[in-house]
């Protein structure tokens, strides 16, 4: 599914602008629309290996974060404690 | 509010907002309340209140709009107002003071960019949520705004009363801030020797 080469000749090792590169594709990751967004993300993996690692980066953490972040167990009885306040308030 | 409150609903349509639109975020609501106060009392407490007060002002909801922002907005402020003067945890850094600090991206690129996706999709979920723990509420407050409950700028913008730029800045930072400590556990399990070595 996802192409996770190392390194590819087709890349430059130097990317021309980190930071504004950067903040591109973290904006595309967070789902923000960015006008012409797909072409210019395809470009940068094709093209920059900077953008490329960076890339699979916050991929991962993102993803990480996701998946080992949100499952802090719902104390038992609190939906009930909640149900029980609302009927009481009523 | 007058546009808000352009309404009042029935017993019936409250229940069936409360138990319809509100309920289902209980766990959500939990998860980002106990990563505020790292207290499980202190979290059921801050999400019953914030249940409370959303049905409390259960009129100005508008039925079918987006209910779980709603909620993260009343449980944010409570958390202000309630819960963060008399935290446990010792005072944390004033964001904008950090947000100073760090005044160069390229300087925090620099500081990651040895940081593989690999090494952190190996890591346990306890080093990461060690690593979220650790950043200052502000910044801890957008990542699992952003990254555990998938809200898009917009929405923060409205749950943390700020603009829309400043989410963004914000966010940015405290990813490369979380990539920072990441970066320290990458390096005590071994990952990155190979650069080393160069
Ligand atoms: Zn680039």
């Amino acid at each position: 599914m996802e192409n996770n080469d190392a390194s590819s000749p087709e890349r430059k090792l130097q990317c021309s602008d980190v930071s504004k590169c950067f903040q591109l594709l973290e904006r595309i990751l967070d789902g923000e629309h960015v006008e012409g967004g797909n072409e210019m993300l395809q470009e940068k993996l094709d093209k920059c290996q900077p953008c490329f690692a960076h890339f699979h980066l916050e991929q991962a953490i993102r993803e990480v974060l996701k998946t080992k972040c949100t499952k802090q167990p719902l104390p038992d009885k609190l939906a009930e404690s909640i149900r029980q306040m609302i009927q009481d308030a009523r | 509010m007058s546009e808000v409150q352009r309404r009042k609903y029935s017993q019936e349509e409250r229940s069936t907002i409360f138990d319809g639109e509100f309920m289902p975020h209980i766990d959500s609501m939990y998860n980002f309340a106990f990563r505020l106060t790292f207290d499980e009392d202190d979290a059921k407490d801050l999400v019953q209140d914030t249940y409370m007060k959303a049905f409390r002002f259960i009129n100005s909801f508008e039925q079918g709009t987006n209910a779980k922002a709603w909620l993260f907005r009343i449980l944010k402020n409570s958390f202000i107002n309630d819960y963060r003067k008399k935290s446990k945890k010792p005072a944390t850094v004033d964001y904008q003071e950090v947000e100073t600090f760090y005044n160069s991206d390229d300087v925090d690129y620099q500081s990651t960019s040895d940081l593989r996706a690999e090494s952190v999709r190996d890591m346990l979920g306890d080093e990461i949520s060690n690593a979220l723990n650790g950043l200052a509420v502000d910044f801890r407050t957008v990542i699992i705004l952003a990254d555990l409950e998938g809200f898009t700028y917009e929405e923060m913008a409205k749950i943390l009363d700020i603009p829309i730029g400043t989410v963004r800045s914000r966010l940015h930072r405290a990813r490369n801030l979380l990539k920072d400590t990441l970066k320290g556990y990458a390096q005590s399990m071994g990952y990155g020797r190979d650069e080393e070595e160069d």
